[in-house]
Parts: structure tokens; sequence; C-alpha cells
């Protein structure tokens, strides 16, 4: 056997382990039979396990044999030929310097919020539609991550997209959860649209949606990106609005304290740790885009900064743990933003690995602040705050209005409510009286039943 | 006329200070129904419905239906589940009924059965009564109009079907039929005599249903009530199904945590301490680009505010005004607006009103400004909706006058709902369509209003009494039938003195351990005594910073106590507690600088440390917790450490000399413990004598005090354990109670202990100073101790679902352990989940029954008290209260977690460091969370008090709160006297004696044999006397 067969073999353990994970966990769901939990955490257990070894050992061969990219390729899944316009749906998995630490990263986080997940909603109503999710999640992240074109990118971009959503609404028996990750998701398809139109272009471009064509033949980071300028900034600035609303930075930064909704391993791991760096991962992937054009490269460089201030203005004045959080992820996410930028492909790579691992930690830790902030008391022996400690000052009008500014988390929600969303539902506010007009007409009279019935019409059970 | 106009003026002024006076009133008024839950560092278990309290216990949580819209007990749906498995009999129900009805049980309903019988069959089957939708649905799609339902009895199905034919054949020779026959003929084949079975059965079920349905008709039945709105918010959400509650609150929560925070925000709210109002005025009338649409006009408005000195309460009047609220609707609005977002306004109310050890302290006023806010915003919010809705956002008035113009009168279903219910009932009880048919209007109007009279509440209020008292019999059954027993047994072997004896706080969590040490020790003894062992104090240990007090959350200790090092280990202690600063120092360094910007880049580079104790704790968790300790054990004060006691200055105090007890106060102290205890007697000691205090030790949190000792304020009751200890060792402080009755043999030696109920371990203190003669005796104990803690921990893994049932002694103890260290997990114990029973009294006729965890054990022994009752009062003034506080909030919070409690564990983030939040932007929850009651029962706790009626009834009359609870029926209440094992029961006007309905109680060799293999709730069991044995 040789070593590319052996890196084959191993690469394509690593991509199965998810999906099998996902077949193992969702088929009996479909048929109606019930997994026990411990069935739930073992098949997790394994499946994590193995995908986990196999990319450790991938690394170890690449080490050793000092190979930089090894492609799997799984051919055109969907084939369109025509004279003069083709299409190829190409699922191609690339490992390389990038994708491997990246991947590695991913099971570890993903095993470890598993692992903690078993014992934190044992007997819990949604154990396996938990554990479903997180295979769904654990797939997108991997496919994401391996993902060699564009178009794979995509798929595991959505299946991560999909399951952060449903996660936020876990609790789906209170209206807060739901309309947050309703939220979440109608943002998620504002990235996906500016994604799925940089596919196209690049597409458009160079023919195909392979990473290798896009960045030449270099492995990460070196490649050289094989389109002009312009084309760049276009492709790039697509992208890099794609990145923005993944990685919840300015504008989009409004859903990440709404992504907190859910149980705490799966913020931990979703918004704390993976799903936020998605963005920035997507950035460092086609980071010789940044080469070639400097407008995107100061673009990025502006929005990280953006983000990475209003995060950490908005960090201070959060009283919950788990805003707080949310915030300081934003504000690295920001700076790591920048590294990419400045062109510190390996820091920015290192910062991401490091921060994701700090920030599962700590979230996973969040009920323990109390007892920490006591612990840390004591230690010190007097009280660390307190009307003593921090006599009340006057404020001046720049600090109420700055403190005003990060408490209302910079206005982002009313600001995409009043530039997005509004003129949004207003446009089909007016297709519907449109249509209104026509079908009264047509019918000769109030032509919708719904307009009549008003909500909570009904009685609940008599309680007298 | 100047004079006249001044006049004007001051009276206009007074009546506005009287309106201002008056809001204040409704305000303090309404936040008596704010949930009491002071800051979550501090749980003190409590009843949920304590505003209540006054009323009797079914009208209070009706009461609290009403206000909270939270359940009043179990569902129907549960009760009949647990009817089905048999936790409910027929025969409980049977008396619950009589016992609801009293005299008009027999009352004949126009002789189609006593009301008892009606009542008994709507119990017994289900009655399906949902939403009109449900209803329309059941009668279109369901089978129910075409079969009977499933538990109709064969004779009855006959009975109605042979009616039916019988009618049918009628029919067909006079033409004249009250029902439309032939219509309901055009359904099935026209010839009658060719019917099959089901074919008869569906037309004799739609011929009942018919008949139903006009008799329902045939009378006009009550109007029903429109439903009128107090608030804006109610009468907007359903004419348009918007809620403006969630911008408002959105808004409110943010501004209220800051509001209270306690230091987890690194920026501090300005002008935080002029008030809640003052403060959002200042911070939201500033103009800040792109606000929410909704909040545009709000900077303008609260400038007018400022500009003209509008008060909070003038504030609140407006908006009365505008928001057009009736003066004789203000206090309920008042109310029902605080309630919306209860959990913050009422710790608001708490932090202004009681709660004073907080490091942030707020205004008085707070919750006031807090309405004042509440309804500028409310306001805002409805114009925002009006305009959006309405095109119109102007006046608010005009807003809601559209709203209510739009809502539509629902038109119920009342006809059908009647209906269906006596349809379904008629199937139960066999009644005809013949038998209908003969009822006038005015027997229709009555049968109707006897079915519906017993509503769904009422069900489940006759539900839930048939549930209880299933349990409170067997109870006083077993308790009957053991003294008995005991007494029976009775050979008067010489008394030996006891190997040991051990004093636990009352905690139903020590019952087990108790138990089990009795069974590894049969020659020992164990006592029972609220957990702070009469010795209030604050205690300060060697590695905490500040003074904690350790006693029950009523009392306000006189006494300081603190730890020390010796003087040899002063230099080791001194240099630890300086690393330990800086180590602190550091990691606060650490996490808070990792949220800021170039901290975090720092922090978040070097992160990756970070994934090795991330997955070792939650991958290795007992690993790790060890390797931690190993290395903490380097961090904490040296091991030999003394309490500073003895107060040599007159007054108490904190500082130094002032700390400590005088020797006739510890004198009173120890007499007061060993007099509650009953043991008097010299000849009663034994040579050991261990004082055990407990308390619960958990990762990840936050509720880890609703877990440890309630009689030391949610804290770990060990110092007091061991300070008791020590005083009573003393042997000037023995001089001295000698001197007052009490003399405490000079080979007797008291020796403090701690018990964590969580990981089941048990440490001893000071046991340098146990002379070397008390060595063989220690050591035995403490085996005996070490055995049963395995057995108690293997006890509780029958409860964990985790823990397979085969587990063995040794296996549980690590579980338990592992449990505790465990940062994934969300039940580190049950707690008091189960909770049912209080025992007061001796031991000798509780000891050997197997009492499931379920039964807090306070010893007393009536011989030696006075005429006044007074120990007993002094007793149960604490144990009472106390145990009925955490059966009573169990008891809510398993009937409704989610509007009583806490909700589900799984969201649950902190907040201001004072509680927690569901997610990122809830009200504050407060009561106890899901995971916690699971496997309780919700039973109101039965007192059994080995003592007389009379006693009982002057101890009553002295003490308020334990009248009210005894009269309200919050509580059981029965006395026995086990030297004739005579029960008497408090049934509400006084004693009555108990009769002892069966004399079922299996015996058995061990605890073990009691629940091995089983994960329920378990019956009473005697365990046989292993001492009889030897």
């Amino acid at each position: 056997m040789t070593i590319e067969s052996v890196l084959h073999l191993l690469g394509l353990i690593v991509v199965a382990t998810p999906a099998v994970l996902l077949t193992a966990l969702g088929l009996p769901f479909l048929m109606g039979i019930q997994l026990s939990e411990t069935v739930q955490a073992r098949l997790t257990k394994a499946c994590v396990a193995t995908g986990l070894l196999a990319a450790v050992a991938i690394l170890g061969l690449m080490l050793l044999t000092g190979s930089r990219d090894v492609p799997i390729e799984l051919g055109n899944w969907v084939s369109i030929e025509h004279d003069h316009e083709h299409f190829h749906f190409h699922l191609k998995f690339v490992f390389d310097r990038l994708s491997v630490p990246f991947v590695i990263l991913s099971f570890v986080l993903c095993g470890t919020v598993g692992a903690f997940a078993t014992v934190y909603l044992h007997r819990e109503k949604g154990f396996g539609r938990f554990f479903l999710l997180y295979a769904l999640f654990l797939l997108g992240m991997v496919v994401s991550s391996l993902a060699g074109t564009i178009e794979t990118l995509f798929f595991g971009w959505e299946l991560v997209g999909l399951s952060s959503a449903l996660l936020v609404a876990y609790f789906h028996e209170r209206p807060g959860p739901v309309r947050n990750g309703h939220r979440v998701w109608t943002t998620y398809r504002v990235a996906d649209a500016a994604f799925l139109i940089a596919a196209l272009t690049l597409h458009h471009l160079t023919g195909a949606g392979d990473f290798s064509g896009l960045m030449g033949s270099g492995a990460w980071p070196d490649g050289v990106a094989a389109i002009g300028s312009w084309q760049a900034l276009a492709v790039g600035s697509l992208l890099l609005l794609a990145a923005a609303g993944k990685s919840g930075m300015v504008p989009f930064s409004g859903w990440l304290p709404r992504a907190m909704e859910g149980p705490t391993p799966s913020s931990a791991v979703f918004y704390g740790a993976l799903s936020i760096h998605l963005g920035t991962y997507l950035l460092l992937r086609v980071s010789p885009l940044l080469d070639v054009s400097l407008p995107l490269r100061l673009a990025v460089i502006a929005l990280g900064l953006v983000s990475a201030i209003f995060g950490t203005l908005a960090s201070r004045v959060q009283s919950d743990v788990k805003n707080a959080l949310a915030f300081a992820s934003l504000a690295q996410v920001g700076i790591i933003t920048i590294e990419i930028g400045l062109g510190l492909r390996y820091i920015a790579l290192i910062h991401m690995i490091g921060h994701a691992c700090l920030r599962t930690l700590q979230l996973l830790r969040a009920p323990s602040v109390l007892r920490d902030h006591q612990m840390l008391e004591d230690a010190v022996g007097q009280h660390l705050t307190g009307d003593e400690v921090n006599p009340p000052q006057p404020a001046t009008n720049f600090q109420l209005w700055l403190y005003r500014l990060a408490l209302q988390r910079g206005n982002l929600d009313a600001f995409l409510d009043d530039w997005i969303v509004y003129p949004f539902v207003k446009t089909f506010q007016l297709f519907d009286s449109l249509e209104r007009r026509w079908t009264d007409l047509l019918s000769g009279g109030a032509s919708r039943e719904s307009d009549m019935l008003s909500p909570y019409s009904d009685t609940l059970e008599d309680m007298s | 006329m100047p004079t006249l106009e001044s006049g004007d003026e001051t009276s206009a002024e007074r009546d506005q200070n009287s309106v201002h006076s008056q809001l204040r009133h409704m305000v303090e008024h309404a936040a008596h129904f704010l949930p009491a839950q002071g800051p979550i560092e501090v749980f003190v278990h409590h009843n949920t419905l304590h505003a209540f309290e006054k009323q009797e216990f079914h009208a209070a949580v009706q009461a609290g239906y009403a206000r909270y819209r939270a359940e009043p007990y179990l569902s129907e749906q549960e009760f009949r589940r647990l009817y089905d498995v048999g936790r409910i009999t027929d025969q409980d129900l049977e008396f619950a009924i009589l016992d609801d009805l009293g005299e008009k049980r027999n009352d004949e309903i126009n002789g189609l059965g006593t009301r008892a019988e009606i009542r008994f069959a709507m119990l017994r089957h289900a009655i399906q009564v949902g939403p009109d939708a449900e209803l329309r649905w059941i009668v279109a799609e369901t089978d129910a109009l075409e079969r009977f339902r499933n538990k109709t009895t064969q004779i009855n199905r006959t009975r109605i079907i042979s009616a039916a034919q019988k009618l049918l054949q009628g029919a067909d020779c006079q033409e004249n039929s009250i029902v439309d026959l032939s219509s309901l003929l055009t359904k099935l084949s026209a010839n009658s005599t060719k019917w099959t079975d089901t074919e008869r059965e569906s037309f004799s079920l739609h011929l009942l249903w018919r008949v139903c349905l006009d008799g329902i008709g045939s009378f006009s039945g009550k109007k029903p009530n429109t439903t009128s709105f107090v608030r804006p918010r109610d009468l907007l959400l359903h004419a348009t199904g918007e809620d403006i509650d969630r911008d408002v609150h959105d808004v409110l929560i943010r501004f209220c945590a800051a509001y209270v925070d306690q230091g987890y925000s690194d920026w501090i709210l300005p002008n935080r301490e002029q008030g809640f109002y003052e403060s959002f005025l200042a911070l939201y009338s500033v103009q800040v680009r792109g606000t929410d649409r909704w909040l545009r006009q709000l900077p303008a408005e609260l400038k007018t505010l400022i500009d003209n000195n509008v008060t909070a309460e003038a504030s609140i009047d407006n908006s009365l005004r505008e928001l057009g609220i009736p003066s004789l609707q203000r206090e309920e609005f008042i109310t029902q607006s605080l309630l919306a977002l209860g959990g913050w306004a009422g710790m608001i109310w708490q932090l202004e009103s009681g709660v004073d050890w907080v490091v942030h302290s707020i205004a008085k006023g707070s919750l006031l400004g807090m309405l004042a806010v509440q309804l500028i915003l409310e306001k805002c919010a409805v114009r925002n909706l009006g305009e959006q809705v309405f095109g119109n956002g102007s006046s608010i008035n005009s807003i809601l006058d559209s709203a209510r113009q739009r809502i539509a009168e629902p038109k119920p279903l009342t006809i059908e709902r009647r209906a269906f219910l006596l349809f379904q009932v008629a199937q139960m009880l066999g009644w005809t369509p013949l038998e209908l048919l003969q009822l006038t209007e005015t027997e229709w109007a009555e049968l109707s209003d006897e079915v519906e009279g017993f509503s769904a509440m009422h069900r489940r209020r006759v539900f839930h009494e048939a549930y209880e008292r299933q349990y409170r019999l067997a109870a006083l059954d077993a308790f009957a039938e053991y003294s008995t027993r005991l007494r029976q047994a009775d050979s008067t072997s010489d008394p030996q003195r006891p190997s040991f004896q051990i004093v636990t706080c009352i905690d139903d969590r020590e019952e087990s351990f108790r138990r089990h040490l009795e069974e590894v020790e049969p020659n020992c003894e164990t006592f029972g005594a609220a957990g702070f062992f009469a010795t209030a104090i604050y205690y300060r240990g060697a590695a905490d910073g500040f003074y904690k007090p350790l006693c029950p959350g009523v009392m306000i200790p006189d006494h300081y106590v603190q730890e020390d090092v010796g003087y040899t280990f002063e230099g080791v202690h001194r240099e630890r507690a300086e690393l330990r600063r800086r180590l602190g120092l550091a990691s606060r360094a650490f996490h808070t600088r990792s949220r800021t910007f170039l901290g975090g880049m720092i922090t978040g580079i070097v992160g990756s440390l970070a994934t090795a104790p991330l997955v070792a704790r939650v991958l290795f968790p007992h690993l790790t917790a060890r390797i931690r300790r190993r290395f903490g054990s380097l961090l904490q004060p040296p091991l030999a450490t003394k309490l500073q006691l003895e107060r040599y200055e007159k007054d108490p105090g904190p500082d130094n000399g002032h700390v400590g007890y005088s020797t006739d106060e510890m004198a009173d102290v120890v007499l007061r413990l060993l007099q509650d205890m009953g043991l008097t007697k010299t000849e009663d000691f034994s040579r050991l004598f261990v004082v055990c205090g407990h308390g619960s030790s958990s990762l990840n949190n936050p509720h880890e005090s609703a877990y440890c000792c309630g009689a030391c304020a949610g804290k770990r009751g060990g110092p007091n354990a061991r300070a008791f200890a020590q005083m009573a060792n003393d042997w000037r402080v023995r001089a001295k109670v000698s001197a007052l009755g009490i003399v405490i043999p000079d080979d007797t030696m008291f020796v403090g202990a701690y018990h964590n109920t969580c990981d089941d371990s048990v440490v001893f203190y000071d046991l340098d100073r146990l002379p070397a003669s008390h060595r063989e005796d220690f050591e035995a104990a403490r085996e005996s101790i070490e055995e049963a803690r395995r057995r108690n921990a293997h006890e509780r893994c029958r409860r964990f679902d985790s823990a397979p049932l085969s587990i063995s002694p040794r296996d549980a103890l690590r579980h338990v352990e592992a449990r505790a260290q465990d940062i994934s997990q969300a039940r580190p114990e049950y707690n008091h989940a189960t909770n049912a029973l209080c025992l007061v009294g001796r031991r000798a006729w509780s000891r050997g029954l197997f009492l499931d965890r379920r039964a807090f054990l306070t010893s007393y022994d009536p011989s030696q008290d006075d005429d006044e009752h007074s120990i007993l009062q002094r007793i149960l003034a604490a144990a009472i209260p106390v145990c009925a506080g955490i059966n009573l909030e169990y008891y809510f919070s398993c009937v409704d977690y989610t509007a009583y409690g806490s909700g589900s564990k799984l969201p649950h983030n902190i907040v201001s460091l004072l509680g927690v939040m569901e997610g990122t932007s809830s009200d504050l929850r407060t009561g106890l969370y899901q995971q916690m009651v699971e496997i309780h029962e919700p039973l109101r706790i039965t007192f059994l008090i080995e003592s007389t009626p009379s006693a009982m009834l002057a101890v009553m009359e002295h003490n308020t709160s334990i009248d009210q609870l005894v009269r309200g029926a919050w509580v059981h209440l029965a006395v026995i006297d086990p030297s004739t094992s005579q029960i008497e029961v408090f049934n509400g006007d006084g004693f009555h004696p108990y009769e002892t309905s069966s004399t079922k109680l299996p015996q058995v060799d061990s605890s073990l044999e009691c629940y091995q293999g089983s994960r329920e709730h378990l019956p009473f069991f005697s365990i046989r006397d292993a001492k009889g044995a030897q």
C-alpha cells in the first residue's frame, strides 16, 4: 500500500465518520425508533474518536513525508454539459496546512462538547434531537474545513448554518428561542446569498469552483491568485460579506447574543468556538485573493478593526456571562480578521485555534462564575468591586453616550431592521396589497377569509 | 385674591401628594406578590406562595393560578396516569370525593344517580374538554360518535343500545318524536332491522349525542363572561397578535441587569447610585443615532421629564392617565405590570427592602422607578404598534380604541361543549336516551350544572387529596403498626451504654445516613437537631475573606467565630495566603482581560493551552479533581487549624478579642442543644459524641447554596458542629452546664464532623485534641461511619439513572464522588426531592423504619419538657416553618416548574452575579429548576409529633405562623403517643383519633432489601433489629 492510498483512505475516514454518525442517529429517528441515550452517546464517541485519530494520522503522515497538499477527489456529483455553459458539482477535499489543524480542532472541540452534553442533557426530552443536530453540525464543520471547491465549502457551510439555527431554537416551547433562531437563520441567508453569488462569479471567472483554479497551484498559504485585481475585489467583497454574516461581524453582530439561547454546550461549541470562526476560516482559505487586491485587504482590515472595537465595547457592559463571552469572542474574531488582512496567516490560524479552545472552556464553565468570583475575593481577601471599591463618579456626556451605545449593542439590529428588513417587508406588503386588490376585484368582495380571524380567539381548558 | 389662589395651589398639591403616596402604597402592595428570592448566593427555601399564606391552601393555589397563571396541582393527565399505575386507588378517590362533598354526597340528581356517583365516574374516566377547535375535531374526525368510549362497561353499552332501539321502534309508530330521527337514519342504511352491531352502536351514540345537544339547547345557559384586559399589552396582544412586552422587556431586562449588577460587568452603570428612574432618564435621554424605531421619541420625552423635574410617582401617574387606566383598576394594573417581569422586579424589591449585604446596594424607591420606566417604555411601544398596525401613532387612547374594535368577540361553542361533557358522562353511567328525554328544561339545567360544576380545577383538587391521602395513610399506618410491634417486642433488656452517639441535621438526606449507621452499629444512638446546633455565628475560615452568617435565615447572629492557624504554621499560612492572593489577582486579570482587545489577543494566542484543562475536566473529572486537590493542598491553609472561640472582651464583634463566646454563653448553647435532643441524664451519654454538620459541593452549579444546609443560611454547617464540640469539651463550660442541671460525664468526648451530602464524604475536626483514651472509641465509630456512608451512597444511587442498579457500594461511592466533581453534571444530587414527612420525637419509635429518605427527623423528648412545652415550642418554631418552606417550594416548583420554578437548568445563564436567566434575555428565574424536582412527589408535608393534642394546640396558639400553616392546611399535622400507638390527626377544627386501616408492614433484614433493584418511590418497611439478633 502506498502512502498515497493510505492518505486517501484516512482522508475518506475523516470525511465519512461524521456522515456515518449522522446516518446512524438520523435514520432510526426517521423510522420512529428511539435510540437510548447510551447508544447515541457511544455512537457519537466512536465516530468522533475515529475521525480524530484519522485526522491526526494524516497530520503525522504529512509531517513525515513532507507533503503539504493532499487532495481527495470524489468526482463530479452533478455534471451539466452544454455548448457554452456547463456546471460541475465537484466534490473534492483538500488536506493542507490550513485544513488539517482546523479539522483536528473541530473534532477535539466537538468531541469534548459531545462528552459534556451526554451528561448535561441526560434525561432531557430533546436529547436525540440535540445529538442529531450535533452530528449535522460536525459533518458541516468537517466538510467546510476540508472543502477543496467552493461548492463543497458551501455545502458544509449550509449544514453548519442549518444546525446552528435549529440549535438556537432548541427550546422550542418558548417563543424567545424560536424567534432568535429565526433571526439567526435569516441573517445566515444574507451571508449565504453573498456566498452563492461569489461562487457563481468564481465559476464565471475561472470556469470551475476549484480553489486550486482560483489560487493557482501552490499549497496554502503560498498560492497565488490566478485572477485579476478587480475580479479579486469583486469575489473577495462578496466572500467578505459572507464571512461577516457567518462570524457575526459588524453589522451582523446582532445574532450573536441571540444565539446564546440554546443549551450551554451548543452555545459553547457553535458560537464561542467553531461556527463563529468559520467566516475567518473562509477568509484564510481565499487569502491569496487579498494579495492581489489592496482595496480588498483594506476592507478586511477595516471590518476586523470595527468588529474588534465594537466587540470589546459591548462586552464591557454586559452583566451576564454568556453575552459578555459572545461579544468577547467577536472582539477576537475581529482581531483575527485584522491579522488575515495584514497577511499574518499562521498567526491568525494559531490565534483562531487558541481562542476557540479558551472560549469553549470559558463557556462550559460559565455557571461557575459566581463561585469563581467568591473564591477570588476570598483569595484576595477583599471585595473586588462594590460601592466602596468603586465609589460613584459623575459621568460625562461622552461616557453616557458610549455606555448607551454599548448597552444597545451599537444599534446594529435596528440598523439591519431599518435598511434591510423594513424595505424588504414593505416591498412585499406592497405586492400583497396589489394582489389583494386583484383578488377582491375578481371575487367581487372581500376575498380573504384569514383577514377575519383574530389571533388567540380560542379559549383553553375550563379552569374555574 | 392671592390668598384663595395659594389655597387652591396647596390643595392641588395635597391631592397630588395623596395620589403619589397612594401609588407608592400600591407598588409596595404589589411587591408582595413578587418572588421573594434574594441573591442566589444565599438560597433560602421558602413557601413560593408566601403572599397567599393567610388563605387556606386550596384557595391559595387557585388564587395563585389567577395571579400567576401557574398550575395549582399536577395536571389531570398526570393524575390519571398515577391512577392507572395504581398510585391513586379507587378507594382514595372515593374518600376524597366524600370528604369534599360532606353532607351533599347523597343528593340524587334527577334520578340518574347521586352526586358522589357522578363525580366518581368523572374522575375515573378521562374527560375530553379541550379548546373549541379540538372539540370540533373530536366530533368531526374521531369515532367519538361511532364507538363507545373504551372504558364503558358492557352493561351500560347494552342499556344504551337497547334504549335506543326501543326509541326507534316507538318512533316508527308515532311520527311526532322529539328528536329528528329521520335525518339520523339517512346516515345509516334505512332498514334498521338489518343493522349490524356496529351500526346499532353508532346509531345509539348519535342519538345520545343529539339528545344531549337538544337538552342543553333547551335552556339558556349562563352567558360566557367577556374578558376585559387590564393591561393595554394584553388587549393589543389579543387584537393584533403582537406582544409589546417583547420590545419593552428587551430594554428593561438589559437595564435592570446593569442596574443591580454586583460586579460582573467591567463598566458600572453611570448614575446608578441615584436610583433606577434617575439613571435611566440620564442614560436614555442621550441622543444616539440609529436607535430602534420604537425608541426614537424616547430621548425627547425623557428630556422633558428631566427639564420639568418630574418625579417617578408623577411619571407613573401621567402614564396611567395616558394609558387610560381607570382609577379603580390602578392597583391591579400595577400588580400585573410588575409581575410581567416579576423576577427582576422581585430582585429589585429584595435589594431595596431586605437584603443589605450585597456589595452594590441600590437606592430606595427603585421598584417605583422601575415601574415608571416600564410604563414610559410601554407607551412608546403602544404608539409604535399603533403606527404599524392602525397607521395611527399619536394618541394611545385612539390606538386602544381601534384595538378594542378589532378584537373579535369569540363565539365559544358553549352548548356543544356542555353537551359533549354530558355525552361522555352518560356513557360512563349508562344514562339512556330514553331517560334523558324525560328531563324537563330545569332538570336539564340542573344536570348540566351538576356536571359542569365539577370543573377541571375541582377534579384536580380531589385527585390531589386522594393522591396525598394514599401516602399519608400509609405513613400513619406504618407508625401505628410499628410502635405496637415495638411495644410487644419490648424485652426489658438491661440498658447498655451506647458505643457512640451522633447528632446530624434534621435534613431528610440524613435520614438514610442515620438509618445505615444504626444498621451498621446497632449499639449507637443518633439524634436530629437543626444543623446549626444552637450555634448561630458569623464565621470566617482561615482562607476566607469575610465573615458569613451560619445560622437560619431568620436569625441575626451576635457572635463571630474565626478559624486560625496555629503558631507553628503561621509563617506557612502567611506565605500561602500571599500566594493565593497573587494567583487570585492573576487569574482575575486573565479572565477579565480575556474579554478585552489586547488582553484577549494574548490570551487567545496562548489559549490552546486551555485545551488541556478543558478536555481533562470533561473527560476525566475524577482524575482532574485528584490532581487539583494535590496542587490545591499547596495553596490551602495548613491542615492544623483551630477555632478562635473564646472571647476576652465584653462585647462580641468581628475584631480581635471580640471574636467568640464567653463561657456563660457557651454553656447556654450546650445546654440548649442537649435539652432539645432530650439528652439530659448523665447515664445516657456515651463515651464519644459526634456532632455532624452537613453541606454539599458541586461544580458549575449556580444553585449550589440550595443544596447546602438550610439551617446555616445555605452554607456548609461544619464550623457550627466543630464549634459546638469544642464548647462542649471545655471543662469550664461543663461545670456551668452541670450547675444548670445536666452533668456530662467526664469520659464523654465531643467530636465535630462534616458530612458532604453530595459526595457522601465525612471529615472530622480537631482529632488532635482527642485524648488517647478515646482513640479506640473513635476508630470504631469512624469505621461504622465509613461503612454507613458507603451504604448511603449506594441507596442514593438507585435514584440516578446513570448509575446501574447492580452497582456495588464501593462503586456507588465513586459514582457520587464523580457527580460532585463533574462540570457537566446537572444533578449533583437530588437534594430534598421526595420529602413528605417530618417526625418530631424520640428516635426509639422510628428507629428501624425504612423511610426512603423522605422524612425530616427531629429529636425531642416530651417526658423532659416542662408544662409550658417550652422545648417543643422552640423546636417547632424552627422546624415547622423551615420544613414547610422546603416542602412547599418543592411542591410549587414541581407542579409548575416554568411559572413557579426556574425552568430547565440547561439554558441557565448567570446574570449580575445575583441570579439566573434562561438564555440571554429573560426574566430572572426564581425557584427550583426542573432537573432538581423531576423525581419529587408534590405532597404537602405531614408532621408527626410525639406529643398530645392539647400541647400542640397550645403551641399553635402561641405561634401564629405555625397556626396559620396548620389551620390553612398548608401542612398536615398529627400527634402520636408511642406508648399506646394512638395517633390523632388535625383536620381543621381539632384533633381526631386516627383509625389504623391496615397492618401491613413488611419486615426485612436490611435497608438494602427494601430498595434493591428499584428506582421508584418505596413503601414503608420495618427492618429487623440487629441488636436483638445478637
